[in-house]
């Protein structure tokens, strides 16, 4: 799975941040003071130019005061109230038809998504999940881009501001009622898509008893059977039969399947196990050394664009290294101490200069080395792999290992440091052909996760996203009509989505400059890696970007949530357990986005002339 | 009807203006009212002369341009003078996918009235309006008259002290049009102050103590029902039973005395009179024609 951001630990990450960001808090701290003190300034001045200088300056005043004063003053059954009003409308509006257009499109799934795939569970979750993803933007959009200017049109928002109730209520009370509804509707969503999911993925094989082959130990007696399954859901597999007739067939389309001798030549085949899964990895810190041995903190480049994953060559010292820490033989409690062995996972993104041998895979070797300097990098002898092109390949490296000058050593006894550090060790071996790597490549294999739990969680992060729609939709809509607001949330989704391109452009890390200069290079068909010519006009212009426009946008960008990385669909799709920190911090973030965005709407709406 | 002052506005004036800032109307020019506690006091003028305004800028639905407008002695944008506040909008601006039932319990719920309280109340208010059998049916099925009992029902919820009655019999037949006067007097009875504003003439007299006349944004007249439409030089008799030769020495007597005769007849009924002793004559004896004499 690609992991761009290292996610960090919960409170790590609310309160000191990483080594570029700051911690949640302080900047949502930074971005509050700076909206708060814009909508100050922005308030005196409209205020003072319709009442003049002092008054103004009292009006401004007393609707703080007021305003925090009010904020005290909220009242739970007034905004329960208000959120019960906010279901019943949504019911009103037909929201159940999202539930009804959602389980056509799972009707007619099957007819586009193939079973016989490579990994058939990705396309299916990728599928579904961001199916419900859509729908429920689209209904979170609706509902709350429409519901108070809708009050406005038909002046019942007269007999509601005419009873005590604060707008701040008003604004928290459609959030909560929306949310309400989300939830019901994503819960449904969730629970037909799972049971969609794992009904389609369900099929079954039978033994075919005309392939199987006796497998002899050395002395030649019997000790199982080898054979293949029949054809099902387009594929075979392969299976392997002890002497009682139990056994377990090889992986396929990313599922195996149990096989149980019910005795006389007949067995049973298990449903597929193991199509959705929640792996939980532990990472750890990748460097490299290139090709001369010196140590580098990248790989070399092929060419890519994207720069996630670097390179090492075959067949020469370059050597992608990771360095795990608190590695222990605890790793999965359940085996007995002395059959324990280092679940290591592996995704190699191949790139090959030329052809090679068309059909075989790339060879390359995993080395386990102790960090320790008093250890003076004991090394385990190396073991081989096929390199299939950016597949998961796990294994089981048993604790029984092999010194470079063979001697027996313990991996976690020899090769783990006292620390509980161990370093990874994985080289190409093809002369000419190139391993890919990026930090989550390589991770320590935890015991699976629950699977349901994991699909929760993305639910959850679904969730978070239509909350924040939500939250921005009843915002903006105190002040906007409905299709304005519908608009406005629409360009904050899709801002919220390319915001990095947008901080790209207003940091200047894009080439083209910025808005002024880019209407100035489609007017004179100038690309975006012509300098322009200097001229009063293109000064103008580039002057204009970045004193007035670039500036904007980035305190905007600051105010954008990154609705790319609150996607979790990629986690549940590519078998990955959603961790909890990252849970965590979604919902964090939402509610941010709640408190700060009512904050907004109650003085928009305090601030309305509701009867104009 | 107390001294104190329940609602007062000084100099208060409403400008609207368009999207640039640009003056579109002046619909209120320096108004100086006062209400004082236990009054109905009606807002009377043509259309377009600044009543509604007058009224929902007390109601804090809009900003006055200059001057201000002060209710129970907090400026009209204050929310908290709401909680003794009951208010009838033009037209029943109501949520008509609820019931008449979850209508009274949401604006119920918005004072923060606890669950038994609002029960109790609801029940009153249901049977007060007369929409016991109508409870639980969406307000999108009621008649005019129907929704206009509800919504004075919300105005109501809160047992307020100062009702807001915009047009409060605007669209209602003559029979809604009484019980909306006699529910006006009967609250009045109560001691609660009201503010009521109608181009109706006949229903602003027949319930207000004082009036102030409103046009094109100005104050015209401002004082005492029964003190303004007093006409000083001109008595009025009214006698049963007199005859003929009875009614010559009146107009003898008046003729003496230098007097005018303005008219001496038998008076006629009021058309509203009329119609509703009709249709009480028609619940009394139904399928029969009424015999009104």
């Amino acid at each position: 799975m690609v992991v761009e951001q290292q996610l960090l630990p919960y409170f790590q990450w609310l309160l000191t941040g990483g080594e570029k960001s700051l911690g949640a808090l302080p900047s949502f701290a930074f971005v509050f003071l700076g909206v708060a003190m814009a909508a100050l300034v922005i308030g005196f001045a409209i205020a003072a130019s319709r009442y003049g200088f002092l008054r103004g300056g009292d009006v401004t005043y007393k609707t703080i005061s007021e305003g925090l004063r009010e904020l005290l003053q909220t009242s739970p059954r007034r905004v329960w109230a208000i959120a019960r009003l906010a279901i019943k409308e949504s019911l009103r509006r037909r929201v159940a038809v999202a539930l009804g257009v959602f389980f056509l499109v799972l009707l007619f799934a099957n007819w586009f998504l193939s079973t016989n795939h490579q990994e058939p569970a990705r396309l299916y979750l990728s599928f579904v999940l961001t199916a419900s993803t859509y729908l429920v933007l689209g209904v979170a959009l609706l509902l709350s881009a429409f519901s108070l200017p809708g009050d406005f049109k038909t002046k019942t928002i007269y007999t509601v501001v005419t009873k005590p109730v604060r707008a701040g209520e008003i604004i928290l009370g459609r959030i909560i009622g929306f949310m309400i509804v989300i939830t019901v509707l994503l819960a449904i969503m969730g629970v037909g898509s799972y049971i969609f999911v794992v009904r389609s993925l369900d099929h079954s094989h039978t033994v075919e008893l005309e392939s199987f082959q006796v497998v002899a130990n050395p002395a030649g007696e019997e000790v199982g059977k080898k054979g293949t399954t029949s054809r099902d859901a387009g594929h075979r597999h392969e299976l392997t039969l002890d002497k009682d007739g139990n056994g377990e067939t090889t992986v396929e389309n990313g599922h195996t399947h149990r096989i149980e001798s019910l005795g006389e030549n007949k067995y049973r085949v298990s449903p597929p196990l193991g199509f959705i899964r929640a792996r939980v990895p532990q990472y750890g810190k990748l460097r490299f050394i290139d090709r001369s041995g010196a140590a580098k903190d990248t790989g070399i480049s092929v060419g890519s664009e994207w720069t996630y994953r670097s390179f090492i060559d075959g067949n020469t010292p370059a050597t992608a290294i990771w360095t795990f820490d608190n590695v222990s033989d605890a790793v999965d409690p359940n085996v007995p101490e002395d059959e324990r062995s280092l679940p290591l996972s592996l995704i190699v993104r191949v790139f090959k200069t030329h052809k090679g041998v068309i059909g075989q895979a790339l060879q390359g070797t995993i080395q386990l080395r102790n960090p320790d300097p008093a250890a003076n990098g004991l090394t385990s002898e190396p073991l081989s792999f096929d390199a299939q092109d950016q597949q998961v390949d796990d294994f089981n490296i048993p604790r029984k290992q092999y010194s470079q000058s063979r001697q027996e050593i313990d991996l976690f006894k020899d090769l783990v440091s006292k620390d509980g550090k161990i370093e990874v060790l994985v080289k190409c071996l093809d002369r000419g052909q190139y391993f890919g790597f990026a930090q989550a490549d390589c991770y320590i294999r935890h015991p699976d996760g629950s699977p349901i739990a994991s699909f929760a969680k993305v639910c959850v992060s679904i969730w978070v996203q239509a909350v924040i729609v939500v939250s921005v939709g009843v915002t903006i809509s105190t002040l906007v009509s409905g299709p304005v607001a519908m608009l406005f949330v629409v360009g904050f989704i899709i801002l919220g989505f390319w915001r990095q391109d947008f901080v790209d452009i207003a940091t200047g890390k894009s080439y083209g400059g910025g808005p002024a200069e880019s209407v100035v290079r489609i007017a004179t068909q100038a690309n975006v890696m012509v300098q322009l010519e200097d001229t009063l006009l293109n000064n103008l212009v580039t002057g204009f970007d970045k004193y007035f426009a670039k500036p904007i946008m980035w305190a905007v960008a600051q105010t954008l949530p990154d609705f790319r990385s609150f996607s979790t669909v990629r986690y549940a799709a590519d078998g990955y357990n959603v961790p909890w920190d990252r849970v965590f911090q979604d919902v964090t973030v939402c509610l941010g986005y709640v408190v700060g965005l009512s904050i907004i709407g109650y003085f928009l709406l305090r601030t309305r002339e509701v009867a104009k | 009807m107390s001294e104190e002052i329940i609602l007062q506005t000084r100099a208060l004036s409403k400008v609207y203006r368009d999207f640039w800032g640009r003056q579109k109307v002046r619909a209120l020019k320096g108004l100086d009212l006062e209400v004082r506690r236990g009054e109905v006091f009606g807002l009377l003028g043509p259309n377009g002369s600044g009543k509604t305004t007058t009224i929902k800028l007390l109601l804090g639905l809009l900003f006055p341009t200059e001057g201000e407008a002060l209710v129970f002695g907090k400026p009209a944008s204050d929310v908290a003078k709401n909680e003794r506040l009951g208010y009838l909008p033009e037209e029943s601006y109501l949520y008509r996918f609820l019931t008449a039932d979850e209508t009274l319990d949401f604006y119920g719920r918005l004072f923060d009235m606890p669950s038994d309280v609002r029960r109790q109340r609801i029940d009153e208010l249901i049977e007060m309006v007369g929409l016991q059998k109508a409870r639980k049916r969406q307000l999108q099925e009621y008649s005019k008259g129907m929704t206009r009992r509800i919504g004075l029902a919300q105005a109501l919820i809160n047992d307020p002290e100062l009702i807001m009655l915009d047009e409060p019999t605007s669209g209602l037949d003559p029979i809604g049009t009484r019980e909306m006067k006699d529910m006006i007097l009967r609250l009045k009875d109560e001691g609660k102050t009201i503010v009521m504003c109608s181009h109706l003439l006949a229903d602003v007299q027949d319930v207000c103590d004082r009036i102030a006349i409103l046009h094109q944004g100005e104050l015209k007249e401002l004082g005492r029902v029964d003190e303004l439409l007093k006409v000083a030089d001109v008595t009025q008799i009214r006698a049963k039973n007199l005859s003929v030769d009875c009614q010559r020495e009146l107009r003898d007597v008046i003729s003496r005395h230098h007097g005018e005769l303005v008219s001496l007849d038998n008076p006629t009924t009021t058309l509203e009179e009329l119609f509703l002793e009709i249709v009480r004559d028609s619940e009394a004896r139904p399928g029969r024609r009424a015999g009104v004499k």
